[in-house]
């Protein structure tokens, strides 16, 4: 489509919608510096101040503001994260992989998976909590919690592999097989390389959904409370400017995430391409 | 060893190896989906007592739930809630994504976009939830804003703790999900065909019509998926923005679980996923799935 004045309307429209999506992000930053302890967390700022961010790490004096539950929360949700991360990419591109022929039952199984994203946590923590009761098994995050995450993010791995899988030149396989390459040398250096931009976002969707999880974990995550629930604890009581310090810092964090990943991406993609020009000049 | 043999002795190798392939994740999500789901319906139907459940099978806790008006009441405004918010996420996204998949056309700035959409998501839910308060409330930054520029006189005080700041906060939260599966399939049409029908003396409007809208229609089906889904299940906007006023089915579901009652949480559930299934059936008429990815 060109029309320039229809583009401009566009243009000025996503740069208000980009404007409302980043609004409460903005809010959130600003209000962080509120003046502590006795500022809320709203307008006006007092005086600007890192009173917050010294409370978050627990650098700063006692107050009535019960300090966030930082370092045990905050250990569990990266660890289940990580645990989660590892087994959802693990199953996710065993079944992609099952799905690049045909087979009969395709569509029950591939239903099945994707199911796991459609149901809402509420429901699916609701119904583990319930069969843990039946079988007098412990709710804990490392075990109960642990499984759902898996069911959630699992599906979101299969999808990124089935794509990846999907514009893979299975020739190249057999091309290797066939000059005698072993199969596991050949995964090694044929099949690997190819599919592993299609892992690495794998394991971030994985890592990312697990860590801010929230209504599954609140039913199935026994009274080790990981950080989203350690959030929600603070829906019923006040809020304070710390939540939104601790805000700010784990989004610099998943920034921190966000880099690495896009240079391992980059990485990636500046080899296969280095080494498909090689092969080029190879040939010429 | 014969010709036939051999050819046989391959397929069940190959039968063996999709079935060690798809194993793991099927038993899986038997065990920890399935399972749980069945489970909740089965509960529904358990004696609730004040202080125990037992497993004796009744209608009790379905009879109760039908006839109050506060459980009942609940899933209509579930149900008003969710239609309101998909509404608005596809009249707000679908300009966003036609705009980031028909008229950027470098790659490079169509992925800045779509990035620059999703690092919000990067901050932990809750506390972008959280984040709305100061913003919506008496003295918050939109109050201040419109009384700076002389646009009200009085605060507007509907903005937060009604059903209004509710919806606002999830549309804002989840409409990324539509922007991002419609952005991509306007992204993959062939501009050939656009240029063809503008050949052809095609109006701009027409052209909407017969081909951009078309042609991107499994991306709105798939963000409605995603955002009912979510919406459908929600109950931490709505219990952090509306204090606690605005009731849906998923806040009854915490609360009643809070409480002990078991059979009753599992009927909420299971009305829930009745609703659930109805509306994503209903979608997945409209496009195939498996087929556009």
């Amino acid at each position: 489509m060109n029309q320039p004045a229809l583009r401009i309307l566009l243009a000025v429209y996503i740069a208000i919608f980009i404007a409302f999506l980043y609004g409460p992000f903005l809010v959130m930053g600003i209000i962080s510096f509120q003046q502590g302890p006795e500022g809320g967390p709203q307008f006006p700022i007092i005086e600007w101040s890192t009173f917050w961010y010294k409370h978050v790490l627990g650098l700063a004096p006692p107050t009535r503001v019960a300090p966030l539950p930082i370092g045990e929360a905050l250990t569990r949700s990266l660890t289940l994260a990580f645990a989660t991360m590892v087994v959802a990419t693990v199953l996710g591109t065993l079944t992609a992989q099952a799905f690049r022929t045909q087979f009969k039952g395709s569509g029950f199984v591939f239903y099945l998976v994707v199911l796991g994203m459609m149901v809402p946590g509420v429901l699916l923590g609701l119904g583990m909590s319930l069969v843990a009761n039946q079988l007098g098994v412990q709710r804990t995050w490392w075990g109960t919690a642990f499984v759902l995450h898996v069911v959630y993010t699992f599906p979101f791995a299969f999808l990124v592999m089935l794509a990846i899988f999907n514009r893979f030149d299975q020739r190249v396989e057999e091309a290797a097989w066939a000059l005698g390459v072993t199969p596991m040398r050949t995964f090694r250096k044929v099949t690997f390389p190819i599919i592993f931009p299609g892992v690495l976002s794998a394991m971030l969707f994985a890592f990312t959904l697990s860590y801010d999880e929230f209504p599954r974990t609140l039913f199935t995550g026994g009274p080790d409370v990981t950080m989203p629930i350690a959030i929600y604890g603070t829906f019923s009581v006040e809020i304070h400017p710390n939540l939104f310090a601790f805000g700010v810092l784990t989004t610099l964090f998943s920034f921190t995430l966000l880099t690495i990943y896009g240079v391992l991406m980059t990485a990636s993609i500046r080899r296969s391409q280095a080494k498909a020009s090689g092969i080029q000049e190879d040939i010429e | 060893m014969s010709m036939q043999e051999t050819t046989q002795k391959s397929a069940l190798l190959k039968r063996n190896k999709k079935f060690a392939l798809l194993a793991p994740g099927v038993i899986w999500m038997m065990l920890f989906l399935v399972v749980p789901l069945c489970m909740m319906i089965y509960v529904s139907f358990w004696t609730q007592t004040t202080f125990s459940i037992s497993s004796d099978l009744t209608l009790k806790s379905w009879k109760t739930f039908f006839a109050s008006e506060t459980y009942f009441g609940a899933l209509i405004r579930t149900i008003r809630l969710w239609l309101i918010v998909l509404f608005l996420t596809f009249i707000i996204g679908y300009p966003a994504a036609l705009f980031i998949g028909q008229f950027v056309r470098n790659k490079t700035t169509q992925t800045v976009l779509l990035v620059a959409c999703v690092i919000p998501f990067w901050t932990s839910f809750l506390i972008r939830v959280l984040a709305w308060r100061p913003m919506l409330g008496k003295e918050g930054a939109i109050n201040i804003v419109l009384q700076k520029f002389g646009l009200i006189d009085a605060p507007i005080e509907v903005l937060l703790f009604t059903e209004l700041s509710v919806v606002i906060g999830m549309v804002q939260i989840y409409v990324v999900f539509m922007v991002g599966p419609i952005a991509f399939m306007l992204a993959r049409i062939d501009q050939s065909l656009i240029e063809a029908a503008r050949d052809l003396g095609a109006s701009s409007w027409t052209i909407f019509r017969k081909i951009i809208f078309p042609l991107s229609l499994p991306g709105v089906v798939v963000g409605a998926i995603f955002v009912s889904v979510m919406v459908l299940g929600e109950f931490a906007t709505a219990s952090a923005l509306s204090g606690r006023k605005v009731n849906l089915l998923g806040n009854i579901i915490v609360t009643q679980v809070g409480s002990l009652k078991w059979a009753f949480a599992a009927v909420i559930g299971v009305v829930l996923t009745a609703v659930m299934a109805v509306v994503i059936t209903l979608l997945l008429r409209v496009v195939d799935l498996r087929k556009e990815l």
